[in-house]
C-alpha cells in the first residue's frame, strides 16, 4: 500500500515535471516577445535575450501602432488592425450563422440526397488552400469583388461555411428528433423551431465555431495577401510587410509588440472563452 | 368531431413496405389500442396519423375531412411522446404552453389553461422547473400536460409509460383511464404491454408485418384470437400451443402417459375441416385443479405429471408436458403445493380453439 502510493507520487511528480517543462518551452517565445517589446534597441543590442527590460518603454508598442512603416505607407499597424476586424467580424458571423442553419437542416430535416450533400460539404474541409487560390480570384474578379473587404468576407464564409456546418451538424444529431416532432404538432415552423428548441441549447457549440472561425480567419495570412488591395490589407499581412520593410537597422521591439498586437485578440479570446471552448468541445460526447 | 378512418393506408420505403394497407375506423371518443412487436409498423402508423410522415398511399381522414395531405399543425392532434420530448431549455410552465404560444393564444388565456392544465396532472407546484429537475413521473405528467393544454380531437399516445418503473406504470395507467373517462376525447395509443392494452383499450389492433392481424374489443382479442400470433401475443404467461392429432373433430392429448379426447366448441368446423393435426390453443387459466362446482359441459379430469412450479402470490404457474410440448397451468396457490407426479387437473376446453398448423390462421 505504502509502497504504491510512492510509486504513485513518483508517477505524479514526473507528470507535472513534464507539462512544466513544455508549459516553460511555450511560453518562453511569448516572454521573450513581450520583453524585447518593452526594451529601446540598445538595450536590445547589448542585454541578454532572456533579461527583463531594465527601463521599460512603451516607445515600440506605441511605434508598432501608429507609426511604423509596412511597405510605402507609415501608419503603423491600426488601419490594418481594423481592417482585419471589418473582414473578420462578418464573416464570423455570417459563416456561423449559415453553419448553424446547414446543421439544423443536415441532421434533422433529411432529404433524398441530404446525406451526399453533408458529405460533399466535409469534403470542403479538406481542400488546402492554395487549390483555390486561382479560380477563388477568377469568381472574385467576376464579381467585381477583388481587392475588397467585401471579397474577402465572402472567400472566408466559403471557406468557414464546411468546418461550421460539420460543427453545428454533429451536435445537432445529438438532439432527440422527437423535439422536432412535438414542436411540429405544437404548430412552431421550420425556423420557430429553430429559434425557441435549438438556439437556447446551442451555446457551447456557438461558443466552438466562433472561437475556432474567428482564429481561422484573424490568423489567415494568404488569402489576405492574395485577395486583398493596398487599403484593405488585413493585420497578419501588414505584420509581414512591417517585419520585412527596413529603415536603417532591425527593430526587434517594433516587430515583438506588432506580433503582439497581430495575436492578441485570439489570445484574448482564448483566455476568455478557452473553457467554453473545452466544454464545447466535449458536450456532445457525455451525453447519452 | 375526433371520429378517426385510416383508409388503406400503406408505406414503403424504396422496397421495404412498412405498412402493408392498414384499414381502421374509428369512432369519436373511443380509446383505440395499436398493439405489436417492435417493427410492426405501429410507430410508423402513428407518425403517419400525426402528418409526421408521409403514406405511401391511402386515405385519412379526421372527422369526416381529407387530412392525407395537411401538415402537423392543421390536424389538431396532440402527441404523448415515449421520450416525453420536453423542451429542455423551458420551464414546466412554458412547455405546457409552446403549442397555445405557437398558435397565437394571448398570454392571459395561456396562462388560465397551464394551470388548469397542471391542476388536473397535480403539477401545478413544478412550473417553474426545467425538466432536467424532474423525476421520470413527473416529466411524464408534463408531456401529457402539453398535450391536454391544446383540447386537440385526437391525442396520439406513442409507448408513453414504458420508461416509468413498474408501479408507477400502474398508477399512470389509472390515471390516464380515469382522464379518458374526464376528456371523453378520441385517443391512440400505441403500446406492446398487452396488460395496458387489456386494461385502457376501447378497442384493440394488433399488428404485425405491416398488417392488422386483429380488430375488436379485448375480450374479443383475448378469446376469440383470429390466428394464432394474437393468440400468442395477448395474454400473460401465453396462450398454450399443442400440436395434437384429431380423431373425429376431437383432439387427442397424451399426458402422463394417458391418452385423453378434448372436446372443443369448434368440433364440427374441426371436422369440417378434414385435417388430421392441428394445433389446439388453449389459456393457462383454463388448466386447473378440479373445481366441481364449476358446471359446464366442457370439463375434461385428467391427470399431470407436473415438473415445476412456479408460485407468483395469487395463482402458481405449473408446468407439464402435453405431446411432448411443454404447457402452463395455472393452479390455486394450495393445489400448486401439493401438485406434483399424477396431479389431477381439470381442462375447460370452453375457450379452447383450433389453428391450422401450416397457416396458424383460425379454424372456426
Amino acid at each position: 500500500m505504502l509502497a504504491n502510493s510512492s510509486g504513485m507520487n513518483f508517477g505524479r511528480a514526473f507528470i507535472y515535471a513534464l507539462l512544466g517543462l513544455f508549459a516553460l518551452l511555450y511560453l518562453t517565445p511569448l516572454y521573450v516577445m513581450l520583453s524585447t517589446s518593452f526594451k529601446d534597441i540598445e538595450e536590445i543590442r547589448s542585454g541578454n535575450l532572456l533579461a527583463l527590460p531594465q527601463d521599460p518603454t512603451l516607445y515600440a508598442w506605441s511605434k508598432a501602432w501608429s507609426s511604423a512603416c509596412t511597405g510605402s505607407e507609415c501608419e503603423g499597424l491600426a488601419p490594418f488592425f481594423m481592417n482585419s476586424v471589418k473582414i473578420v467580424v462578418p464573416a464570423v458571423l455570417i459563416s456561423t450563422i449559415i453553419g448553424a442553419l446547414n446543421g439544423y437542416v443536415l441532421s434533422k430535416w433529411r432529404f433524398r440526397g441530404s446525406e451526399i450533400l453533408f458529405g460533399a460539404l466535409l469534403f470542403g474541409c479538406f481542400i488546402p488552400f492554395q487549390v483555390i487560390l486561382l479560380p477563388m480570384a477568377r469568381l472574385l474578379a467576376t464579381l467585381g469583388l477583388a481587392n475588397t473587404v467585401t471579397g474577402l468576407v465572402l472567400v472566408h464564409v466559403i471557406y468557414g461555411v464546411a468546418f461550421t456546418t460539420l460543427f453545428f451538424r454533429n451536435f445537432y444529431v445529438g438532439i432527440p428528433t422527437e423535439l422536432v416532432k412535438a414542436a411540429q404538432l405544437d404548430g412552431a415552423s421550420f425556423f420557430q423551431i429553430f429559434r425557441h428548441i435549438f438556439l437556447p441549447v446551442s451555446i457551447p457549440i456557438f461558443t466552438v465555431t466562433i472561437i475556432w472561425q474567428f482564429t481561422q480567419i484573424w490568423n489567415d495570412f494568404l488569402f489576405g495577401v492574395v485577395y486583398s488591395g493596398p487599403g484593405t490589407q488585413p493585420i497578419t499581412v501588414a505584420l509581414n510587410n512591417l517585419v520585412n520593410t527596413s529603415m536603417g537597422g532591425k527593430e526587434y521591439n517594433v516587430d515583438m509588440a506588432a506580433a503582439v498586437i497581430a495575436a492578441l485578440p485570439t489570445l484574448l479570446v482564448y483566455v476568455l472563452a478557452g473553457k467554453y471552448f473545452v466544454r464545447g468541445l466535449t458536450a456532445g460526447a457525455v451525453k447519452g | 368531431m375526433g371520429s378517426l378512418l385510416i383508409d388503406n393506408v400503406t408505406k414503403s420505403f424504396g422496397d421495404t413496405k412498412i405498412l402493408k394497407g392498414i384499414n381502421i375506423d374509428i369512432d369519436d371518443g373511443e380509446f383505440l389500442i395499436l398493439v405489436g412487436p417492435s417493427g410492426c409498423g405501429k410507430s410508423t402508423l402513428m407518425n403517419i396519423i400525426a402528418g409526421l410522415e408521409e403514406s405511401t398511399s391511402g386515405k385519412l381522414e379526421l372527422g369526416g375531412v381529407d387530412v392525407t395531405t395537411a401538415p402537423p399543425k392543421d390536424r389538431d392532434i396532440a402527441m404523448v411522446f415515449q421520450s416525453y420530448a420536453l423542451y429542455p431549455t423551458m420551464n414546466v410552465a412554458r412547455n405546457i404552453s409552446f403549442g397555445l404560444e405557437m398558435r397565437k393564444v394571448p398570454k392571459i388565456e395561456r396562462d388560465k389553461v397551464v394551470l388548469d392544465v397542471a391542476k388536473l396532472l397535480q403539477i401545478d407546484h413544478l412550473l417553474d422547473r426545467k425538466p432536467s429537475q424532474l423525476s421520470g413521473g413527473q416529466r411524464q405528467r408534463v408531456a401529457m400536460g402539453r398535450a391536454l393544454a391544446r383540447e386537440p380531437r385526437v391525442y396520439l399516445f406513442d409507448e408513453p409509460l414504458s420508461n416509468l418503473d413498474a408501479k408507477l406504470r400502474v398508477e399512470m395507467r389509472t390515471e390516464i383511464k380515469k382522464l379518458h373517462k374526464r376528456l371523453g376525447t378520441t385517443i391512440v395509443y400505441v403500446t406492446h404491454d398487452q396488460i395496458e392494452a387489456m386494461t385502457l383499450a376501447d378497442r384493440i389492433a394488433v399488428m404485425k408485418d405491416g398488417i392488422v392481424q386483429q380488430l375488436g374489443t379485448p375480450d374479443e382479442i383475448y378469446n376469440d384470437p383470429a390466428n394464432m400470433f394474437v393468440a400468442g401475443f395477448m395474454g400473460s404467461p401465453p396462450m398454450n400451443f399443442i400440436e395434437a392429432d384429431v380423431v373425429e373433430g376431437d383432439v387427442m392429448i397424451e399426458s402422463a402417459g394417458q391418452q385423453y379426447k378434448l372436446r372443443l366448441p369448434c368440433a364440427e368446423a374441426i371436422r369440417a375441416s378434414g385435417k388430421s393435426r392441428i394445433v389446439l390453443g388453449i389459456r393457462p387459466e383454463m388448466i386447473t385443479e378440479p373445481k366441481p362446482e364449476e358446471l359446464s359441459g366442457w370439463l375434461h379430469p385428467i391427470v399431470m405429471d407436473i415438473e415445476v412450479v412456479e408460485p407468483m402470490g395469487a395463482d402458481t404457474m405449473a408446468l407439464a408436458l402435453w405431446n411432448g410440448t411443454e404447457i402452463n397451468a395455472r393452479l390455486s396457490p394450495k393445489a400448486g403445493k401439493s401438485a406434483g407426479k399424477g396431479t389431477e387437473i381439470q381442462v375447460n376446453t370452453q375457450f379452447a380453439v383450433a389453428f391450422d398448423p401450416a397457416t396458424g390462421e383460425r379454424i372456426r
